[in-house]
């Protein structure tokens, strides 16, 4: 158990560096290429709500485990908690995003007077003073109870006290209930919005349960970057085990909701709710495969085998893959609204811009994770994870 | 394998495994208690009235209901989906508290069990018997016949055939494998030469051989496996019996995690008030401790929180959608002529979990059982709602009407409960309640000795 | 005809502890019958990790080409009938059932499987050693051959002594 500080290297922060750079220029180049400002508006939604699910997963993952009396899950917990630090930034980007013209580029039922019968009716939900009121809600419930999970979470480890784990438990069960709530309803107003006349009660638990996989398949590719760096001794293949398990159930409940989705709009066969599929069948065909591919098909049958899900060989492939596929749900969920099928593609502005907010996002966490040792040792059920090991 | 001393343990009072076997067994030997008789007496005359009413149903057909042509399907479908539901506890438990190893699962994981098995024979009864001609009932499977004809393999009535029969296959065998080694306990307990041939026959030859443990923890666990999936499709594919259809109130695409989440909801509910009961009357408060019923709740908690966003996101939807059908389904449903089942639903499905978000109610015994009940009423009701307030103000107002079950209705569902009551006696009678096997498999990290001592 | 020795241990961490101490000495241990499984056991006993994961894969396989291949065959080739304007070749439609025959077919096979593999069927005579090793008794059999010497005998039998077993019987 030595390496328990993680040390940001220079060589690592000059790495973020660059890529944050790269996407700064790749956002500059397509501005001045002439490359439609609805597009660079869309992609900077687009992955600013994808590593901001990504940072609201690593807290929940943390709270769930923490509700649940998890024991073998202590060991990994800081690197939840230090995605979680990514959610104020996300906050601040969004919030300059819209303030700053993105709002009307993204958003058809903000031109207030071109609203036709069916937007008319939405005014009361769909309107810019509330939908603010309903973003700084979200953020100062997010943002706040990140900052008392991490604290307490600290201070236990510092003082080995039972009053903070209690105190930790009260605070993620206010975390995992309010994010039922505001995940739902912050995927309605930023994402389904986006298509105003359409709707579906299915549809933040949908993005939910995407976000579930691809969180969970970051918090595999940092512990194996951290390991890669010669830290995390104390986790060990159960653990690995149970994260891959975690991947495989949770693409194969996201394909679960995405059937039924799919399936119940495609069978009722309604047109107001089947335009929403006709138009990704007919402009973003490819992408309403791949999606299926990457994130059902490709983790369900290499994460199959017990062996695939111990160690790195597939199990990091298979993350990243579904990191990816996970990027491109929730482009076929903005593009195809924000943009349309004659203007949206992936290009270099998409590629680039991801790119520098990935940078961003790892920076962010790595700056985080030096700031408590990685190894929770005074947390009480530190021992059953650092000694798990399971006959299956 | 170390435990944390902050965990409580899941059996109580210093027990060796003779003990556990002695224990879990005692209900079996012996001639059953006056209780016993008295239970199984009521549940008979539940069963007679169940089959007077099978009998004028067969006899003069489903005209002897309060179905009507606007209102078709009502307390049939109503049944059918509340006893599917409460179905789905039992595989829950056993598969999906499995692969989340769940300690606490091995005391309540067999009975559990039983109890869907007994409930889905309640549910697919429902179907049989409002096919009218029961004795074509197996016009269903898709066999070659004279008549050249397949099923329709669109329809979801279909999938729901092969949902609820692979549900069950897979659930008897589930849960049998489970019980060969325990079958095997109690043959070789057996005192009696007739006893020891049934059980010698029932167990397969179980003799607790180390290879045999190996494959059949693998087979358990792969069961499991495929048995978390299952559980999840069967109440999907009952909830696209409703949702597949372009009825207001109906089709709405939550209605697959919802469903399945409410048929946990009720089925975590029934396998409480059972074990309230079973565990005072069998005496395994030992095996079935407060520390079982907590852990329940707070599934019950979640589970009902669940169900609870869904019901919000329907009724918000259903206005923000702006369709003015699916606005007027809802509004019918929460102050039309039946709103009373509404506010019935949402008292006993919304608001009385939350009650166990204070730790001193999820720990009472006698409130648990209480809510239970609640939680029990409240998800029949919200079939009830869902299946009889959206058909009976359909899009034409001209036939719009009431509806309100006959006496024949009422004997159906009160003859299910009385199979339901009659198997689940005759379940405790026969076969050992708890999983004696995996009980002991965590006795040592999770006894009460292993707490006092600090023994790891 | 063989020839038993058999002794038994009443807690699962004397026997493992046994087993190790009789594995270092080269005994060769047949079986061990225990009440409920053992963590670790199947390191100490060699028992190589059950191959009935294969059987559940390659069934369920089976089944969902199955259940997809009839369902496409009715409703393309054999009898296409036009159900509410779909496609005869839907898809969607005929997921679930392909689900449901998937998980059938691979849960009957393993299961099956087992049986086979581990010769349990029902009214199957095992022999049983001891009728304590489904209660308490974690029993450790070892097969000797019906012409060994007495003295060969005595020598298992001390070895398990020396591994603190108790109750050692010779069975024939």
């Amino acid at each position: 158990m030595e390496n328990q500080t993680f040390i940001l290297t220079k060589k690592l922060s000059t790495i973020t560096f660059v890529m944050i750079a790269i996407g700064l220029l790749t956002l500059g180049a397509s501005y001045f290429a002439g490359v439609g400002l609805d597009r660079i508006a869309a992609n900077l939604l687009l992955n600013t709500y994808y590593f901001l699910a990504i940072g609201l997963i690593g807290l929940f993952i943390v709270a769930v485990h923490t509700i649940a009396e998890s024991g073998w899950h202590t060991s990994i917990q800081r690197i939840g908690e230090a995605m979680s630090t990514f959610i104020p930034v996300a906050g601040l980007l969004l919030l300059i995003l819209f303030v700053s013209g993105g709002l009307h580029l993204i958003y058809d039922w903000t031109h207030k007077d071109h609203l036709d019968e069916i937007l008319l009716k939405k005014v009361a939900y769909l309107n810019e003073p509330f939908f603010y009121i309903r973003f700084l809600v979200y953020f100062i419930i997010w943002i706040s109870l990140a900052y008392f999970i991490r604290k307490n979470s600290k201070q236990l480890d510092q003082f080995g006290d039972l009053k903070y784990f209690r105190k930790l438990r009260i605070f993620s069960a206010i975390f995992v209930v309010t994010l039922a709530l505001t995940s739902v309803t912050s995927a309605w107003d930023w994402l389904m919005s986006i298509d105003a006349h359409w709707f579906s009660t299915l549809y933040g638990w949908y993005v939910f349960s995407s976000m579930l996989a691809s969180g969970t398949a970051v918090l595999i590719i940092i512990l194996f970057m951290l390991k890669q760096m010669g830290y995390m001794d104390h986790v060990n293949h159960e653990h690995i085990h149970d994260l891959g398990k975690y991947l495989f159930g949770f693409s194969i409940f996201w394909a679960y909701l995405w059937f039924s989705q799919y399936m119940l709009i495609w069978y009722a066969n309604i047109p107001e709710e089947t335009i929403y599929f006709y138009e990704r069948h007919k402009n973003f065909s490819t992408i309403f495969y791949v999606n299926l591919i990457l994130n059902f098909i490709v983790p369900f049958l290499a994460l199959m085998t017990r062996n695939s899900k111990r160690g790195s060989l597939i199990l990091l492939p298979v993350a990243l893959i579904v990191f990816i596929g996970h990027w491109l749900d929730l482009y076929q969920l903005i593009m195809p609204g924000a943009v349309g099928g004659e203007n949206a593609g992936i290009g270099l502005p998409e590629i680039g811009i991801t790119i520098g907010y990935a940078g961003l996002f790892l920076l962010v966490v790595f700056r985080s994770l030096t700031k408590a040792p990685l190894v929770p040792k005074n947390h009480p059920f530190f021992k059953e994870s650092f000694e798990y090991h399971t006959q299956y | 394998m170390y435990t944390s001393p902050l965990r409580e343990p899941l059996i109580r009072g210093n027990k060796n495994y003779k003990q556990v076997t002695d224990d879990i067994l005692a209900p079996m030997a012996g001639t059953p208690s006056i209780y016993w008789y008295i239970g199984i007496s009521i549940a008979g005359l539940g069963l007679l009235f169940g089959a007077w009413a099978t009998y004028i149903t067969v006899f003069y057909g489903i005209g002897e209901w309060g179905t009507n042509k606007t209102v078709g399907w009502a307390w049939d479908i109503t049944n059918f989906v509340w006893w599917v539901g409460i179905g789905h506890a039992g595989t829950f438990i056993s598969a999906i508290l499995l692969l989340f190893r769940q300690k606490w699962r091995t005391s309540i994981n067999r009975s559990a069990e039983a109890m869907t098995l007994i409930a889905v024979m309640c549910a697919g009864f429902f179907p049989l018997i409002h096919m009218g001609r029961l004795l074509l009932g197996f016009f269903i499977f898709p066999y070659p016949n004279t008549r050249l004809l397949w099923v329709n393999f669109n329809s979801p009535l279909l999938w729901d055939v092969f949902a609820i029969s692979t549900y069950f296959l897979v659930s008897l065998i589930f849960w049998y494998v489970g019980l060969i080694p325990d079958l095997g306990t109690v043959r070789d307990r057996a005192k009696t030469k007739i006893r020891k041939a049934i059980y010698g026959f029932l167990s397969f030859g179980w003799t607790g051989s180390a290879r045999h443990w190996s494959r059949h923890e693998t087979v358990s666990l792969i069961l499991a496996g495929l048995a978390a999936p299952l559980v999840l499709s069967v109440h999907t594919i009952v909830s696209f019996d409703f949702a597949t259809s372009v009825i207001p109130g109906w089709h709405t695409t939550i209605f697959p995690p919802y469903f399945v989440s409410g048929a946990v909801f009720s089925g975590f509910a029934m396998v409480l008030t059972l074990m309230i009961i079973s565990r005072k009357a069998l005496n395994l408060e030992d095996y079935i401790t407060v520390n079982h019923i907590e852990s329940m709740n707070k599934i019950i908690i979640l589970t009902g929180s669940i169900v609870g966003i869904a019901y919000l996101t329907e009724f918000f939807m259903a206005w923000y959608s702006g369709v003015e059908f699916e606005t007027y389904a809802f509004f019918n449903r929460a102050f039309g002529p039946y709103a009373w089942a509404y506010w019935i639903m949402m008292t006993c499905n919304v608001i009385t979990p939350q009650l166990f978000w204070f730790k001193k109610i999820r720990r009472s015994v006698l409130f648990t059982f209480i809510i239970s009940i609640f939680v029990n009423i409240g998800m029949w009701f919200e079939r009830f709602v869902i299946v009889v307030t959206s058909l009976h103000r359909d899009y034409l107002p001209s036939s719009w009407t009431m509806y309100r079950p006959t006496i024949v209705e009422v004997g159906l569902y009160v003859g299910t409960f009385g199979l339901f009551f009659t198997l689940f006696l005759l379940f405790i009678r026969v076969f050992p309640v708890i999983a004696i096997a995996e009980v002991k498999g965590v006795l040592k990290s999770s006894g009460e000795k292993t707490k006092t001592t600090g023994h790891e | 005809m063989n020839k038993y020795i058999t002794a038994y241990y009443m807690d699962e961490e004397d026997l493992m502890k046994g087993l190790r101490q009789m594995k270092a000495k080269g005994l060769k241990i047949s079986d061990v019958l225990t009440p409920f499984p053992v963590h670790g056991i199947d390191k100490v006993l060699e028992i190589p990790r059950s191959r009935l994961t294969r059987v559940g894969f390659i069934a369920g396989a089976v089944g969902a080409a199955v259940a997809f291949g009839f369902q496409a065959w009715v409703f393309t080739i054999d009898y296409p009938l036009n159900f509410g304007g779909k496609p005869f070749f839907s898809v969607p439609s005929f997921i679930p059932v392909t689900f449901e025959l998937t998980v059938l077919f691979a849960a009957f096979a393993m299961v099956i499987a087992f049986l086979i593999t581990n010769k349990l069927s029902p009214g199957a005579k095992p022999l049983i050693h001891d009728e304590r090793c489904t209660d308490d008794r974690f029993l450790v059999v070892v097969k000797v051959d019906d012409d060994s010497s007495d003295e060969s005998i005595s020598q298992i039998k001390l070895a398990l002594a020396e591994a603190g077993a108790e109750g050692i019987l010779l069975k024939a």
